[in-house]
């Protein structure tokens, strides 16, 4: 009776398990080396587990180049209505109408960007969204390694002995510190590549040696 | 899928600023981008082009001298990715910044979709920016002369009879006739001649054309504004004017077809000024010139036309004036000249020219004759501040008896000049030494222009002097190329267009006109003079008039939009306010200025 529904999550996870088979760049490897995928999602609310994505952006940084190229932002078909969320991401129910299914663009972000590191403005609802959501769709999520780019900002603050209110790491802050031009709006791909640029910034700020490692550590 | 940032500034950004939405976001598609940290050095030699989105990066040649300074919205690697040449200049990193790189292939694309685009970074490359424009309307309100004149010559000889005249008009469907003698014009012959001399006379038909025609008329080059020929028209209260192609007598244009071509054009306030009674009624006349000015404008009228405009209504205000002024204080004693300095006998003048202008007698100005051009001087210089424009703060007025002179006084003291130039006497004799006849004779005019020319070409020590009054204020440009800006009286920070971009090349140009003797005012054409002649570089001079366009197109801009918005008309424009082709263009006519005094001063300031 769940036939159906068995073989597609078979023919899925072959996507799963390459992700998965493929190995993240060892720790030592120099961060100017590492190829990271900045992503952003927009959700329904900001519980994982009952709130759903409405919209996915990313864009791949590769040798520290941002790709504008493979730059891609999908709208999510969503089960519940956007309801009172779209005060924030702007995206509407009648909007979404036309939208992508889920599995479709996990397949397509797995598929592309395995063995990527990647990399968003306060990471872990963003980690946790991604794991449910391939969960739901392929029955089997598989270990992703985020940074974070907010923690990375919070870290370097501290050191420079700063007192951080919450405020200050929020993304158009962050932004303006880091002198680059600020356009996060709360749209997935605007918000991806703000923090891409943000990055780049930080990992600069790293110096020349900056290993993977490094980068861990200050993202905790 | 686009990333806005990305595109919004591209659509800001010269010479991008000019693709639509869709080849915006292509192009984008295209780009990858890289963060780089002060002292980074850039690696340029990569077959890509380099956009600057934010920070500073600096250019040095291989011999570490500094060559240009980068920011946002400017360009590198278009040199390698044009001529496929590789060079060793360095980029460092001066400040954190975003570039963005543009993949060749998309580069290559853009320019051969876009002939704008491909221009922009030709002439970037060849440096000189300033010769580019943006998309330009093709509209020309100002017509010349050889647009409106009809093709044909209908001409007579002059020992023909009065009825082939009469014949050849019907058949020729014309109402005049130009009168030549082996192909030089001797004469013209109306339909209006044939009634008033002829048959109210009660001459026979087979009397000569020579004993009827109008001789040695008033002729007109065909390259010439179409509204001179109607200044000339209205001045001389005549309807035909023989057309001249390089001396050559080549057609008639009549009154007739100046309106048949034109509607609503300066040529009216100009005819109108010519018909008024009264000073009251020029002021009125001269209160349209602001409309008109907007009206050129928005006509897209080029700068220098708009000047050449704005001085022809201020000669036939000064015209009429004169006129009336006789009117009122009968026929002169002597034969005189009107004369304008500066910008009026340069025919730029913008809308913010006060008055620069003299008197020039047959006799000495002494007993009734001093009297009588003190009474025209008075009379014609308030009437001219009646009709808006403004007394002399320099007193450089006919109203000053210093500046009402014999032909003898005037020569005196040109050569007093010349002989003996302070510094301190030439800046502000300069200005005396562009002149034009406005009204009265022009042969004394000529005597006099004749004198200058002849003593300033001879003159090694006045030209150094001259030249090194020219080279005392330079371009503001700063040793990184950036702006200098500067205040006026109301602090307000900005490059003063005139002072320190059009006065420069006028003073430079000047020194060279001064030198060869010519007899042009205009600096355009006094630039065409020098180059025809083999005085100056063709180039360099096409150079200086490239950027003496875009400096005054910029100034008549800033005064348009000044007078909008109910401004005081000014001269100081603010660099952030206009477009970055404009900055580019700005920054390059400086550079040319640069060169261009540099030159001056290996010339003629050598030691003497």
């Amino acid at each position: 009776m769940l036939g159906w529904l068995l073989r597609k999550n078979t023919v899925l996870s072959e996507v799963v398990k390459r992700f998965i088979n493929t190995p993240f760049p060892a720790s030592s490897t120099p961060v100017n080396q590492a190829n990271f995928l900045a992503l952003d999602l927009e959700l329904t609310g900001l519980n994982p587990r009952k709130d759903h994505i409405v919209s996915i952006g990313w864009v791949p940084v590769r040798g520290q180049e941002i790709i504008l190229a493979e730059a891609k932002h999908y709208l999510i078909n969503s089960p519940v209505s956007v309801g009172q969320s779209a005060v924030y991401h702007g995206l509407h129910d009648h909007q979404l109408k036309n939208a992508h299914d889920l599995a479709d663009i996990l397949t397509e972000l797995l598929a592309q960007y395995a063995g990527y590191i990647f990399v968003a403005h306060n990471s872990a609802l963003d980690e946790q969204c991604l794991r449910f959501a391939c969960q739901r769709c392929f029955g089997k999520a598989p270990r992703f390694r985020f940074v974070d780019t907010m923690q990375m900002e919070w870290q370097r603050l501290l050191r420079q002995g700063k007192v951080v209110k919450h405020n200050a790491l929020k993304l158009p802050s962050c932004l303006k510190r880091h002198g680059l031009p600020d356009m996060a709006n709360h749209h997935a791909l605007e918000d991806a590549y703000s923090s891409a640029l943000l990055l780049l910034s930080q990992l600069k700020l790293g110096g020349k040696t900056m290993t993977l490692s490094d980068l861990y550590l200050l993202s905790r | 899928m686009e990333v806005a940032d990305v595109t919004k500034f591209l659509a800001d950004t010269t010479p991008f600023d000019q693709l639509d939405a869709a080849a915006l976001s292509q192009l984008a598609a295209h780009i990858n981008v890289y963060y780089y940290q002060a002292q980074d050095s850039v690696k340029i030699n990569t077959d890509r082009l380099l956009i600057v989105r934010t920070g500073i990066f600096t250019l040095y040649s291989d011999q570490q001298q500094l060559l240009t300074k980068l920011q946002s919205g400017d360009f590198y690697g278009y040199q390698q990715l044009l001529t496929g040449l590789t060079d060793n200049d360095t980029l460092i990193c001066e400040e954190d910044g975003l570039v963005y790189w543009l993949a060749a292939e998309a580069f290559h694309q853009c320019r051969y979709q876009y002939k704008n685009i491909d221009i922009f970074f030709q002439r970037l490359f060849s440096r000189r920016l300033h010769q580019y424009r943006e998309q330009q309307q093709v509209s020309r309100f100002t017509l010349k002369i050889s647009d409106v004149v009809q093709q044909r010559k209908i001409a007579i000889r002059p020992e023909q009879t009065a009825q082939e005249a009469a014949k050849l008009m019907s058949d020729s469907r014309v109402s005049s006739l130009l009168v030549e003698e082996n192909n030089k014009l001797v004469g013209i012959l109306t339909d209006r001649d044939l009634r008033s001399r002829v048959l109210a006379h009660a001459l026979p038909a087979s009397t000569q054309v020579s004993q009827i025609m109008t001789r040695q008329p008033q002729s007109i080059d065909r390259h010439a504004y179409l509204y001179e020929a109607v200044q000339q028209m209205s001045q001389y209260n005549i309807h035909h004017l023989p057309v001249t192609d390089q001396g050559v007598c080549c057609g008639m244009l009549t009154a007739t077809d100046i309106i048949r071509s034109q509607q609503d054009h300066p040529v009216y306030l100009i005819g109108e000024i010519h018909r008024q009674q009264s000073s009251d009624g020029l002021e009125r006349c001269s209160q349209q010139i602001a409309a008109l000015a907007i009206t050129l404008s928005k006509q897209q009228v080029p700068a220098y036309e708009a000047g050449h405009i704005i001085t022809t209504i201020t000669d036939a205000l000064t015209q009429r004036l004169i006129y009336l002024a006789q009117q009122k204080l009968g026929e002169p004693p002597c034969v005189f000249s009107w004369l304008a300095f500066g910008s009026q006998a340069r025919m730029d003048q913008s809308l913010n020219a006060d008055q620069d202008n003299a008197l020039l007698l047959e006799k000495e100005p002494v007993g009734a004759v001093g009297e009588y051009f003190s009474a025209l001087a008075e009379f014609v210089c308030q009437g001219l501040a009646q009709c808006g424009i403004t007394l002399c703060p320099g007193n450089i007025m006919a109203t000053n008896p210093e500046l009402r002179l014999s032909l003898k006084g005037w020569s005196g003291r040109f050569a007093r000049w010349i002989a003996t130039p302070t510094p301190d006497a030439l800046l502000k004799a300069s200005i005396f030494f562009d002149l034009r006849v406005i009204d009265g004779s022009k042969g004394l005019f000529n005597a006099l222009q004749e004198d200058i020319l002849q003593r300033t070409t001879e003159a090694p020590l006045f030209l150094y002097h001259l030249a090194q009054t020219a080279l005392q204020r330079t371009a503001p440009l700063g040793l990184f190329k950036n702006f200098i800006l500067e205040q006026d009286g109301k602090h307000k920070k900005g490059l003063d267009l005139k002072k320190r971009g059009i006065s420069l090349i006028t003073d430079l140009v000047r020194v060279y006109a001064l030198y060869a003797g010519i007899h042009e005012v205009n600096t355009r054409s006094r630039l065409q003079q020098l180059a025809a002649q083999g005085i100056i570089d063709s180039k360099d001079g096409q150079n200086l008039n490239d950027a003496f366009d875009l400096l005054a197109q910029l100034r008549w801009e800033k005064h348009q939009h000044d007078l909008q918005n109910s401004h005081d008309v000014t001269n100081l424009l603010n660099p952030a306010e206009v477009s970055g082709l404009a900055r580019h263009q700005l920054k390059d006519s400086f550079a040319v200025i640069n060169e261009a005094q540099s030159r001056v001063k290996q010339r003629f300031c050598r030691e003497l």
